[in-house]
């Protein structure tokens, strides 16, 4: 069990930058999520954690002590590939058992047909045995012992994957999205699974992913990451309610979070398409904003004064809830609300629909896509 | 469906060709195993078994079969395990490695006759570079120490080189105890950049996060991830690598035609030379044939081999 920090650390292939300046600090126990789109230098982080590869510069800590040039296997880390990466000649049993014979048996006790004239390795061995059988317990693998990764479904040769992480019972667990080869269903069970063993074991969890959901329901805190840069580091209902940046508030939460263009005058009143928004600004200068609304956050209102409008367009239809897509007469920028049944029956493709938020909820950010702070005023 | 027949035009193309050019001449040979039959005859008379009594009874026929077998097992452990160390070697380069593939890969592509002649020159007891350069280093005391092994105080008259030194080098092609070993190591030298180029191509596909999670489970040494990850997930490489090498070391004629014609004393007689001595020098197609349905039958065994281990073992 342990903590690992990351500091100033950076990656470059030649001139190309794929890390700039990440610095984490990860508590013992801990379950944190890197998260962000494809290419943003999550992996990357990962495997640097991890000893695969080697940062341009910064420092990397294991429960306080520097491992810059520590191997791989002697960081005491366990890695979970997406791809499992199980031997394939190997039963699930010989997958368990290697990572513990190469760490307690020694290079002449690894020897076929000698090594078993060794006098420990028998001693040795079963305390093997013991562990894996333990673990395939945990895991519920004991039937597949004896069979090659070949046999085994997708679900299975995940929990073997996570059985040959755990046999070494490491200061930490490192997952490069192991969910993502799973269909839909199993991802969803697998979740709930996975949060269940981090509660057992108490051991650090570093998991990235690309699915902002897998993030927010599994996570301690969240470490959001875009081109290289870690956005935002906070608890999953912090990043989703107060995000800093509107590439973090756009890519977390589903459906995407609305972005409406404003503009501020001099005085401070802010106009966004056309609409006067009740929102006050500290910093009272003439300048382009975008206001984010999240799709649960915006609400129906016939007629009413201060409101926007738009064509309904597409209505997709959850059951539970109903997502209404309208134009709003942005090329780029289609509007999405989220509501109950009930309120959308009325709705027909084509209708004009009035919508409108309370005004705290709405989310600031200047030009560059930083976040303002920005007061609503009461309800629309 | 049922009352047509128009299914067996469309496969009865490809069923004649097949049976033309790959079944018959074997039928045929088979035949004419059985027959004393020689090119220009009218006639032949039925000799039955005759033929194979004499391919496994005779000593020169002993000698064949000894020939191609000790061929093959020089050339083939030596060219696949050359082959799988060069790929390893080529694919852990960052820079140069298409430069060695294709210097590796020249001799495959090289002719093997105009090949040959260089190395009957080169081979040359008198004028070759070989013995040049090896008679150059018994006045080296420093080699001659190393190949001798004086250096450690044996007797250097009792080594091989040293003995050499003091009387003369071998005649490679002229000598039977060096001549199939001579053309054991020129087919080396030609086949193993094949075996090569196998390999990379078998290595490509070995995924990378098997070697990483063969990092994170501390297999720190090369060797360990050698023995975990690549030689296992090559399996089917090792198959297909083996049996080509095997089929084409029984195959091995060229050299033999050009550098040694089966001599000294039948000591590089192998089996296609045999063949072609017997079934075309000398007109004696029936004892030709019976080599060749032989030949064949080594050749049926060991692909049966393959396809039982490409089958049953190596494909996970």
């Amino acid at each position: 069990m342990a903590g690992i920090t990351l500091q100033g650390v950076t990656k470059a292939y030649g001139s190309q930058s794929v890390l700039n300046d990440i610095n984490l600090d990860i508590a013992d126990g801990e379950f944190l999520t890197l998260v962000g789109p494809s290419g943003c230098g999550k992996s990357t982080t990962l495997r640097i954690i991890a000893g695969l590869e080697t940062q341009s510069t910064g420092d990397v800590f294991i429960d306080g002590s520097i491992v810059n040039e520590t191997r791989p296997s002697k960081r005491d880390l366990a890695m979970v590939f997406q791809s499992y990466a199980l031997y394939p000649h190997l039963t699930v049993h010989q997958n368990l058992i290697t990572p513990l014979k190469l760490r307690d048996l020694t290079a002449l006790e690894r020897v076929p047909l000698f090594g078993h004239l060794m006098p420990e390795r028998g001693k040795k061995m079963s305390i093997i045995s013991s562990e894996v059988q333990k673990v395939a317990e945990i895991l519920k693998i004991e039937p597949l012992l004896d069979r090659k990764p070949g046999q085994l479904s997708g679900g299975q040769r995940q929990r073997v994957a996570l059985g040959r992480a755990m046999v070494r019972n490491p200061a930490a667990f490192l997952m490069d999205e192991p969910l993502s080869n799973l269909d839909a269903s199993l991802r969803v069970h697998m979740r709930a699974e996975l949060s269940e063993l981090h509660r057992e074991l108490k051991a650090t969890f570093i998991y990235v992913t690309h699915d902002q959901a897998e993030a927010l329901t599994m996570s301690d805190r969240i470490a959001v990451m875009m081109d290289g840069d870690l956005l935002q580091l906070g608890p999953p209902d912090e990043v989703y309610e107060d995000p800093t940046d509107i590439r973090v508030a756009e890519f977390i939460g589903s459906p995407k979070m609305n972005i409406l263009p404003a503009i501020c005058d001099e005085k401070g009143s802010i106009n966004c398409l056309g609409q006067k928004i009740k929102v006050a600004l500290k910093d009272k200068t003439k300048q382009s904003l975008s206001i984010g609304i999240r799709p649960e956050h915006l609400v129906l209102q016939s007629g009413a004064k201060s409101s926007f409008s738009g064509l309904l367009t597409y209505k997709e239809n959850l059951g539970s809830d109903v997502f209404l897509h309208l134009d709003i007469g942005l090329e780029t920028q289609k509007v999405v609300i989220r509501t109950d049944p009930q309120d959308a029956n009325s709705a027909k493709i084509g209708d004009k629909i009035s919508f409108g938020a309370s005004p705290n909820k709405y989310l600031v950010f200047d030009a560059n896509g930083k976040r303002i702070d920005a007061r609503g005023r009461g309800n629309s | 469906m049922q009352n047509s027949k128009v299914h067996y035009w469309f496969i009865a193309p490809a069923l004649l060709l097949m049976f033309i050019l790959l079944i018959l001449p074997v039928i045929v040979a088979a035949t004419l195993s059985m027959t004393d039959y020689s090119l220009g005859n009218s006639s032949f008379n039925w000799v039955g078994t005759d033929n194979y009594e004499k391919l496994f009874s005779r000593r020169s026929y002993a000698k064949m079969f000894s020939a191609s077998l000790t061929y093959v097992l020089i050339v083939v452990p030596i060219s696949v395990a050359l082959g799988l160390g060069s790929a390893l070697l080529i694919s852990s380069l960052r820079i140069g490695n298409e430069l060695y593939k294709a210097i590796f890969f020249l001799p495959v592509m090289a002719t093997l006759l105009a090949m040959a002649i260089v190395w009957e020159f080169a081979l040359n007891p008198i004028m070759g570079v070989v013995n040049d350069i090896l008679r150059s280093g018994c006045d080296k005391r420093l080699i001659y120490g190393f190949f001798t092994g004086s250096w450690y105080g044996a007797d250097p008259l009792q080594s091989w080189y040293g003995a050499a030194c003091a009387d003369r080098f071998p005649i490679w092609l002229g000598d039977k105890r060096y001549a199939l070993g001579t053309i054991a190591f020129i087919g080396i030298w030609q086949g193993f950049g094949f075996n090569m180029v196998l390999y990379l191509a078998g290595l490509t596909s070995v995924p990378r996060e098997l070697y990483q999670a063969a990092h994170m489970d501390g297999a720190d040494s090369a060797w360990e991830r050698f023995k975990l990850v690549t030689w296992p997930m090559l399996g089917p490489t090792h198959v297909f690598v083996i049996t080509i090498s095997s089929i084409r070391s029984f195959q091995v004629f060229d050299t033999v035609e050009a550098l040694t014609e089966g001599g000294p004393s039948k000591s590089t007689y192998v089996m296609v030379y045999a063949m072609f001595e017997k079934g075309v020098r000398q007109n004696l197609l029936g004892i030709g044939s019976a080599i060749t349905i032989v030949f064949l039958a080594f050749v049926l065994i060991l692909t049966l081999i393959q396809v039982y281990f490409v089958n049953r073992r190596v494909h996970y």
